[in-house]
């Protein structure tokens, strides 16, 4: 595994940001979102994995790779809202699901539980640098794309 | 009603929508207070938590309108928070009058578009493909789609007998720890358990909440960020407590030190 290349990983990384696409469009009919949003929020899931995986081979850094994949869905999510006139939400919820540390949460819990306070306390930090860095970059790009808005309603 | 009152139970309306599909609050306070400045000359203001809505209308020459919401159980629904979020432009920039704009969110607070087999295909496919994001195998994605389907069954069957949030989650897990556990134990034995358990729980893992809340937090919104915070952790608490039963019970019947 570590002595892979970022070039033979191609392959496996096209494989699970299908999945992500797949999966955001899964996901998308549990929360009730549009029909014609679908494919665009599976998108920018998906690329937005590709990215998480890209980064996280070269940097070998959750958070890191989950802030710069989060930027550019919550890029991608306003410019798609501005287009469709959507609430932004509608595209970032679904967008940023693949990152979201929902994995670790549970894990933090469950070694909890178990009685393994080391294991449960790694999960817990790991959860709250991987939330944290998804917040910054969202909030980061909704402040951007804020500036010079004549209060108009958020988007 | 007079307009002020339609105009302010719209607003509430409005906003008890969004708030309990899971918008961000920040969202939900600007669009009641949009809605509130179509009311001139009269001081509207507005308080939202993640738990309720406070809003009045002052009026500086006679009596405030003051509507208090109550909001209890909470689930994400982004055509919802779409929706409302059309008809509240809709009406500021005058293309709705009060009225319409009323009932219409009136239907909007009870629409579902996907039929329950589409629901269910979602979370058969979420469980699927989770597994294939996480580097799972063929036969992982194979077993998380089982699991999947009997997930979906579970959460159908908790919605018809109106159990509350946490209980379901518990008896959710539970069953996806077992299935999995089953699944391994009897059928296909070398699916890996624990990338088919953390795929087929993401339907239900409080990840987007607990986004949601750091954001809030970064907003100022302090109080509904730590609201969601604590949301988060006793959804995970949930979950966490019916995997950790199912495996317990597991090596309860299987005897020996099959798990750890």
């Amino acid at each position: 595994m570590v002595s892979q290349g970022l070039l033979q990983m191609i392959p496996q990384i096209l494989i699970r940001s299908l999945g992500a696409f797949l999966a955001v469009m899964s996901f998308g009919l549990i929360l009730e979102l549009p029909k014609k949003y679908l494919f665009h929020a599976g998108a920018v899931g998906g690329l937005g994995w590709m990215v998480y995986l890209i980064v996280e081979r070269c940097s070998r850094s959750g958070p890191m790779a989950a802030f710069l994949s989060s930027l550019m869905v919550a890029g991608m999510s306003h410019i798609f809202a501005r287009q469709k006139k959507a609430p932004v939400t509608v595209f970032l919820v679904a967008g940023i699901l693949p990152s979201v540390p929902g994995a670790s949460i549970y894990r933090c819990v469950y070694y909890m539980i178990r009685n393994a306070e080391m294991l449960s306390n790694d999960y817990l930090v790991e959860t709250l640098k991987i939330a944290g860095a998804i917040a910054m970059a969202v909030f980061f790009i909704d402040s951007l794309f804020r500036l010079g808005q004549d209060h108009g309603k958020p988007m | 009603m007079t307009r002020e009152k339609l105009l302010v139970e719209t607003a509430a309306l409005a906003g008890e929508i969004m708030l309990v599909s899971g918008a961000e609050i920040y969202r939900v306070e600007t669009t009641i207070q949009h809605i509130l400045e179509l009311a001139e000359g009269k001081q509207g203001e507005n308080v939202v938590l993640s738990t309720g809505i406070y809003l009045s209308l002052d009026d500086p020459a006679g009596e405030a309108i003051t509507v208090v919401r109550r909001v209890s159980d909470r689930s994400t629904n982004l055509n919802r928070i779409d929706l409302a979020n059309n008809v509240s432009r809709k009406l500021c920039t005058g293309k709705l009058s009060i009225q319409e704009a009323y009932d219409q969110l009136l239907v909007i607070q009870k629409q579902e578009i996907y039929s329950p087999k589409a629901t269910f295909l979602g979370y058969v496919g979420t469980c699927c493909f989770f597994a294939m994001l996480f580097n799972g195998k063929l036969y992982d994605c194979l077993a998380a789609l089982l699991v999947g389907a009997g997930l979906a069954l579970v959460m159908g069957a908790a919605k018809k007998i109106r159990l509350n949030a946490f209980c379901t989650n518990v008896i959710a897990a539970f069953f996806v720890g077992e299935a999995a556990l089953l699944l391994q134990a009897f059928a296909l034995t070398d699916i890996h358990r624990d990338t088919v358990i953390v795929s087929a729980i993401m339907p239900l893992v409080p990840g987007v909440v607990f986004t949601t809340a750091i954001r809030d937090t970064l907003n100022g919104d302090y109080n509904a960020g730590m609201a969601r915070m604590v949301e988060a952790v006793v959804t995970a608490l949930a979950i966490a407590a019916g995997v950790g039963a199912s495996m317990s019970l597991f090596q309860m019947l299987m005897g020996g030190s099959y798990l750890w």
